[in-house]
């Protein structure tokens, strides 16, 4: 573990020597967003980092803290020191061990400096003199001793491989992703005790009923990503391959979007490896080859698609994606894509002038058939699939809805 | 009296183009009833002479019937060919390059389009174009595009489905296009550039040192497409180097003021706006190839200049037209169908249709992408005040405005900006400067306030600043420097009438909005973290009217008492055909039956124009008004606030024409029968006791007579039952002696027809006419409507959205026709402006609408949660007497608000945004750096 | 590719029922009442499913009816369904005149609630879809505003800034009592 820190200790470009007050707090801004403290700690219609927000666990609703500089309400007496500690270890400074909702097992790999910019910068927030919701976990998991055994076991566990033969981009974005970015905490899939499956890091994660797709180089490839887009993707929130929506939505809202494109670039660039694996291209398949299934799906596709992706799948310029390229089409299980097709996606601010408009779902208007049939559509002339969604997977969709455990 | 009949002839060579080509009536009575009667309610069922029950459209509009241009498809029209054949255009994208053709042979063959129009089409056919749309309006090749959008190719196709299939293969495609190497934006001169210098005698009252209306507006050099003033002007000089003089004193002295002088200088920029008129533009056309007849359904505000302006195209062309019939819907625009050059493209896509009627009908991403828009201003205001008295003493404002790539009306709304911007205030001196520059932007033309709100509302968020920055209170600062009834404004014309809006400032003052705002501000904070609170005011008084005015309306009451009345304005869902029908019960004792708006044919009047109302010589004026059928304009588009008073005027006019020389003599008759003078006689009756009470006419006690029984006997004494009028307005009415009977008044018009009894009609030659002398011209503004506006918002910390959480506001507006209707101008005006103020906006160029990718879902135009639906009040100031005439309010209703959000957010925040709009992004940057 | 190959559709509007027509397979519902059945009240606002202007009543069998975009639903969608249009609201007599608006249009109407009319197709059929759901289940006094707001609330007026639009929704429900007082 210190020789990986020390390792990312060298990395270029982040950290400058010390500045005046004001540098050290734009740096901490910075370095807020890439760590997108905002997520969970800004609450949707409530003040910067009052805390609020609602993450939905396996286990639970957690409750993001205040962190704004109030001293009652949020963490106006920590020190640096004990923010770095907090940060790093998941420790509060009277002791208390956080849920490791919060990412320390992630942050532990963040450099001290980087930290203490990040605490600057909150410090020179406006104090919110509010409580935050108490989370309230059930048995063994509002249990802090269970948190702490959980840290016992796992905190030092993450050893992401820094090679030195990698360039500084790559060992930059590597900083990014893992530490500051925390990404594996949603795209690495969990164990039953709620810790990240290590042996099986960044290789796609589960999330209030949505898959967060592998990250492996190879995956990205093979669902039509290269590092342009996927650097655009973080930064615009759009690119031919989609668009972000459901919990990607406030890591870009609140985080990627702000990031220069250098960094960007250096996390594309980490993910995909310096010699990216090529993006595999999907020529549209023809309504002939496609299975009865897919072909029955055609219509529904018509009645209900077309108007926004388009007849053909091309997708309208700032309304709606192409079907054509499209990623979730390709990924090897349907749920997101499901998901969406019942549920729809509410109405999002992308940066600039762009704003999608809601998706409605479909789950009132197409029975499981219709929608088994549709999917198989969608997925086979477009994303390089079988025709395999049989109305009996629509059918458990639909019994659990979004945003609860899977 | 009998008068020659005037032949159609005799109008349609003035009027049109003497080609041959008529302005015909609606075509035949089919054609005429197309639209109207279908649309409007039987009177007894819509209004009372107390007052309108509901709009006169209502239940057409309430229940899908067909009443916009848009609804229309050819088996609709009579006599029309069943199959509707449709039409887009193909536009360039690009702005920087020369076009050079396109291909659409990404097209199966059997959507390949029956009929393609380019430029050379139009060449080879000889069909013009209206001059002020040029140049080019379908793009040669070889030639760079002037704007994003720039129509290269009408393509048609003579069936839906195959027209379906093949544009939804061609929109959104950047490949149709080719274009050559890169040559840079086409480089043009300003549309127009123009100063306003005003120095004030001793007091308010005192004639001017100088000013535009006593001397001469200003107009620079153009040297490299910028306006360039004298270096060293001199007193010496020219009228004009006079003006530029004392401007240069006012910057002097600006710049080193007096000690007790406060010089505030600001700079306030304004969004690129669409007007997001619901109905996208559409024409529907067929040229009938066995009579020659043009026939032409179209959505515009100006149905009179789009028959004369589509006339004039067809002069000289292959296309052998005859007649030529608009038929104009009702329609919206707030605008932008004033002066819009969509018409023409749909009425060449008509003339191409191989015998087939064509509908060219943009969808929503075309509108954005071709439709008018409303000019971004950049402005740089000064303004000095004296603390001790906390009057005004120099305002100094320059500005520039985007007019985007056609000249359209750019010139035109950069002065009425200009002219505007002193808002309610007398200024001692002023000095101000605009000029209105091409781009590749989509073009810019009439919208919704026309200049007025972007310098207005810029004004007062200065002058509340300027408030804070002097500590005392904003409306006390305000009230120091009203433009009291008599000043006068910045190009030194004196407003008409009262004006009162120092009575909306006490109102503002004392309530509760405005009062409390600061412990209302300061306990909700403390209950709420999440936001923060704010309270801001502004008032506006805006223009209506255009200083070159035509209305025309004939009213006519058959033998039974119906009411007919046709108007040249046209509905655009402010309610015109529900107001005008109103206007005849003061004279006519109720609304009237039938009502015909958007009339361009009006044959009676046979009037000719010729020369330019705003600019010519009076020497001019003088020569062309001696041909008794000469008047400066012919007609008015239905815009600036026009209908309440101006197209009232004419309907008021023609009915009063109707009572005075019909109705009344003809009750006199009544009255009279018997023996020596009958019931009449033992008393004094006179027209000033003439009374209308539920529907019959009395008057000084005499048996009221009944509407059908006045009408009968006018029409069987051959009195006047009609009266067709014209009337110009230059900030003051033209006015004549017409002879009527042994009298010949003086009326406030310049064309009157009547007709006697049930014969047709005859104009009356009209004798001494008196036009407003041209230098009223640099009057720029006489009749003004004032609003005011409170407004209560929050601000989120974090998202920095804003809600508007209440508000409240005053108009002024004369005496109202329908009450209704100008709250619900109110309400929606007030909804326009947020939107303006904090949702509304655009890139100009590449990223902008001209690249064919902009809807609602990007361009936010505000919902109902948006405008605190059930938190907003409103007052209409009880006029002086109900003698007071209805003014427009169309447009100013919209502008307070803005600077009132401004000012609230001000409040709120700490933080001054001179921005629009004030975005979230904004708020956030300014909230947390 | 372009679609051209068509399919046959069948369905019941304003309680009439209307085909077989042969239409195009992508074809979107408001191209074929505009189009193929000269309905044009439903209108063309955005055509992207934002503004609401051309929504229609889907009636469903169980009796409950919702609002429908068919600027981006197809035709062939409603295939032996049953949909209400603006045009099939108010009854009229045997010359086709208007003889009684439905209690939503009636009050739209007396409180001046449209302008140029455009969205006020939408806007009858949202709220008439809004009545029609209060008529199965009222709504308690302290919700009907918010009832309402959520009803009507993204519907796009330009010119109206929707306060008679919402004052008339309200004033409708409480007259048709609707409302559950306490």
């Amino acid at each position: 573990m210190r020789r990986l820190l020390i390792g990312i200790l060298l990395v270029p470009g982040l950290t400058t020597q010390a500045a005046d007050d004001d540098s050290l707090i734009e740096r901490g801004r910075y370095l807020a967003r890439t760590a997108d403290c905002a997520a969970c700690h800004t609450a949707e219609g409530g003040a910067p980092f009052a805390g609020g927000v609602p993450i939905a666990s396996p286990f639970g609703t957690i409750y993001g803290t205040n962190i704004t500089p109030d001293p009652d309400y949020g963490i106006g007496e920590y020190s640096a020191d004990d923010f770095y500690h907090a940060l790093t270890e998941g420790e509060t400074p009277s002791g208390r061990q956080l849920y490791p909702a919060m990412p320390y097992t992630s942050y532990h790999l963040m450099r001290r400096e980087d930290a203490d910019a990040i605490y600057a910068f909150l410090m020179s927030r406006e104090p919110i003199a509010r409580a935050a919701p108490e989370t309230d976990l059930s048995f063994p998991y509002n249990q802090r001793w269970g948190v702490a055994f959980w840290n016992l076991i796992y905190a030092d566990a993450l050893e992401p491989d820094a090679s030195s033969s990698q360039s500084s981009a790559w060992q930059r974005g590597q900083y990014l992703v893992e530490a500051m970015g925390h990404c594996g905490e949603c795209h690495t899939p969990r164990s039953w005790t709620g810790a990240m499956d290590l042996d099986r890091h960044l290789e796609g994660g589960s999330l209030a009923g949505y898959r967060a797709p592998s990250l492996e180089a190879e995956a990205l490839a093979d669902r039509g990503w290269n590092r342009d887009d996927l650097a655009h993707f973080l930064k615009h929130g759009m690119s031919p391959q989609g668009s972000v929506f459901n919990e990607m939505f406030p890591v870009m809202h609140h985080s990627t979007q702000y990031l220069t494109d250098e960094d960007l670039s250096a996390m594309a660039t980490y993910l995909l490896g310096d010699t990216p694996p090529e993006a595999r291209r999907i020529e549209p398949r023809p309504l002939e080859a496609l299975s009865d299934s897919a072909r029955r799906g055609r219509q529904s596709y018509l009645d209900t698609c077309a108007g926004c992706h388009g007849g053909d799948g091309q997708g309208k310029p700032q309304v709606a994606v192409a079907m054509s390229g499209n990623t979730t089409l390709r990924l090897e299980d349907p749920t997101n894509l499901l998901r969406v097709m019942l549920d729809g996606i509410e109405a999002r601010d992308f940066p600039g002038f762009a704003r999608m408009q809601e998706m409605p779902g479909f789950a009132a208007h197409l029975s499981d058939d219709e929608l088994a049939d549709l999917g198989n559509y969608l997925r086979e002339t477009w994303g390089g699939r079988p025709g395999d969604i049989a109305p009996g997977d629509v059918a458990n969709l639909r019994e659990h809805n979004a945003h609860a455990a899977p | 009296m009998k008068y020659p009949r005037l032949s159609r002839r005799a109008f349609l060579k003035g009027s049109a183009t003497g080609i041959g080509i008529t302005v015909a009536p609606l075509g035949s009575r089919a054609f005429a009833a197309l639209f109207e009667p279908r649309v409007t309610a039987a009177r007894d069922q819509w209004a009372s002479p107390s007052g309108a029950h509901f709009r006169i459209d209502a239940i057409s509009k309430v229940s899908g019937a067909k009443v916009f241009a848009r609804d229309i498809r050819a088996r609709d029209m009579p006599g029309w060919p069943q199959q509707q054949s449709h039409a887009m255009l193909l536009k360039a994208t690009r702005a920087d390059r020369p076009y050079q053709g396109f291909d659409l042979s990404l097209l199966d063959d059997g959507l390949q389009p029956d009929r393609i129009v380019t430029s050379a089409d139009l060449e080879q056919d000889g069909v013009g174009f209206p001059e002020s749309h040029g140049p080019d309006p379908l793009l040669p090749e070889g030639k760079t595009p002037l704007f994003l959008g720039h129509p290269v190719a009408i393509l048609i196709w003579h069936d839906f489905a195959r027209y379906r299939a093949a544009k939804n293969a061609l929109q959104f495609r950047d490949d149709l296009i080719r274009y050559g190497a890169r040559t840079g934006e086409v480089e043009r001169p300003p549309y127009g550039s123009f100063r306003y210098v005003r120095v004030g005698g001793d007091t308010p009252y005192d004639p001017d040192v100088f000013s535009s209306l006593k001397d001469s507006d200003l107009f620079p050099t153009i040297k490299n497409r910028r306006p360039v003033w004298p270096d060293d002007p001199s007193l010496n000089g020219d009228i004009g180097e006079q003006g530029v003089y004392h401007a240069r004193r006012m910057q002097d002295t600006l710049d080193d003021p007096p000690d007790n002088w406060e010089v505030f200088q600001a700079r306030y920029t304004t969004p690129y706006i669409e007007p997001a008129a619901l109905e996208p533009d559409n024409g529907n056309g067929w040229l009938d190839p066995d009579t020659g007849t043009l026939n032409f359904v179209v959505a515009t505000q100006c149905p009179f200049e789009s028959a004369h302006e589509t006339a004039r195209m067809l002069e000289g062309s292959r296309f052998d037209v005859r007649h030529l019939n608009v038929h104009p819907g009702y329609t919206v625009g707030y605008g932008s169908k004033d002066h819009n050059i969509f018409v023409y493209y749909a009425v060449i896509a008509a003339l191409y249709g191989d015998g087939h009627p064509v509908r060219l009908a943009n969808d929503r991403f075309e509108q954005f992408q071709s439709g008018i828009k409303r000019h971004p201003f950049d402005m740089d205001y000064r303004l000095a005040v004296d603390r001790d008295s906390l009057k005004f003493q120099i305002f100094r404002a320059h500005m520039d405005v985007n007019g985007g790539g056609r000249a359209n009306y750019s010139a035109s709304v950069a002065a009425v900006g200009a002219t505007a911007a002193q808002s309610v205030y007398y200024l001692p001196r002023s000095d101000l400067a605009t000029t209105a520059y091409p781009s590749r932007a989509v073009e810019a033309g009439s919208m919704r306030g026309y200049g007025t709100l972007q310098t207005m509302a810029a004004t007062e968020m200065m002058v509340d600043e300027l408030a804070e920055r002097l500590d005392v209170d904003p409306i006390e600062l305000r009230r120091a420097n009203v433009l009291e009834a008599g000043m006068k404004n910045t190009q030194g014309a004196i407003p008409g009438g009262a004006i009162r809006v120092g009575e909306m400032l006490d109102k503002a003052e004392r309530h509760p909005l405005w009062k409390e705002r600061t412990e209302r501000r300061d306990k909700r904070q403390a209950e709420d973290p999440d936001h923060l609170y704010g309270t801001g005011f502004a008032i506006s008084h805006k223009d209506f009217g255009t200083g070159a005015e035509a209305p025309m309306a004939s009213v006519e009451i058959d033998a039974e008492g119906r009411i007919r009345l046709r108007q040249i304005a046209i509905d655009m869902g402010t309610g015109t055909a529900t107001s005008q029908a109103m206007n005849v019960v003061d004279f006519l004792g109720r609304p009237a039956d039938d009502i015909k708006t958007g009339e361009t044919d009006w044959p009676e009047l046979a009037l000719e124009t010729s020369g330019n109302p705003y600019t010519m010589q009076q020497a001019e004026q003088d020569r062309l008004s001696r041909n008794p059928r000469w008047t400066p304009r012919l007609a008015s588009p239905s815009s600036a606030s026009n209908s309440a008073y101006y197209s009232s005027h004419a309907t008021r006019e023609a009915a009063r024409l109707v009572f005075r020389h019909g109705l009344w003599p003809a009750a006199l008759s009544i009255w009279g029968q018997g023996i020596y003078g009958g019931q009449a006689n033992p008393y004094v009756v006179r027209l000033e006791d003439a009374r209308w009470v539920e529907g019959h006419l009395t008057a000084r006690g005499m048996t009221p007579i009944p509407l059908a029984k006045l009408a009968a006997k006018a029409h069987e004494m051959g009195l006047v039952t009609a009266a067709s009028v014209h009337a110009f307005n230059r900030w003051s009415w033209a006015s004549a002696e017409f002879p009527l009977g042994d009298e010949a008044p003086r009326l406030p018009l310049d064309a009157v027809a009547v007709k006697y009894g049930d014969d047709d009609y005859h104009l009356l030659d009209r004798r001494n006419v008196r036009y407003p002398d041209v230098q009223l011209n640099n009057a720029h503004v006489t009749y003004y409507s004032p609003v005011a506006t409170l407004v209560d918002l929050r601000v989120n910390k974090g998202s920095g959205e804003v809600d508007i959480l209440e508000h409240y506001s005053w108009v002024e507006c004369g005496k109202p026709i329908v009450p209704e209707l100008v709250k619900g101008q109110l309400e929606g005006g007030i909804a326009m402006g947020i939107g303006h103020a904090l949702l509304e906006e655009m890139p100009l160029y590449e990223d902008g609408p001209g690249n064919g990718s902009w809807n609602f879902n990007r361009y936010q135009v505000p919902l109902a949660r948006h405008c605190a639906v059930w938190n907003q009040g409103s007052e209409i100031l009880p006029p002086l007497s109900d003698t007071d005439p209805a003014k427009g309010m169309g447009e100013v209703v919209m502008i307070p608000i803005v600077g009132a959000i401004v000012n609230a957010l001000a409040h709120a925040t700490g933080q001054r945004f001179r921005d629009l709009p004030v975005t979230p992004e904004r708020i956030k940057e300014a909230l947390h750096g | 590719m372009a679609e051209l190959s068509t399919r046959p559709l069948r369905l019941t509007i304003n309680g009439q029922a209307v085909g077989p027509v042969e239409v195009p397979d992508d074809l979107m519902m408001i191209d074929f009442l505009h189009e193929y059945q000269g309905l044009t009240g439903s209108r063309l606002g955005c055509g992207q499913g934002i503004c609401r202007a051309c929504v229609v009543i889907l009636d469903h069998d169980d009796g409950t009816s919702e609002e429908m975009r068919i600027c981006i639903t197809g035709a062939h969608f409603f295939n032996g369904k049953r949909i209400r249009t603006i045009e099939g609201h108010a009854e009229r007599g045997d010359d086709g005149d208007i003889v009684a608006l439905n209690p939503i249009q009636r009050k739209f109407v007396d409180h001046f609630a449209f302008q140029c009319s455009y969205c006020a197709p939408g806007f009858v059929n949202a709220a008439t879809v809004l009545v029609e759901r209060l008529e199965r289940e009222p709504v308690a006094r302290a919700d009907l505003e918010a009832t309402i707001d959520r009803a009507l609330g993204h519907h796009i007026c330009r010119c109206t800034g929707y306060v008679r639009y919402y004052q008339a929704a309200k004033s409708a429900i409480e007259e048709l009592g609707l409302v559950k007082e306490g």
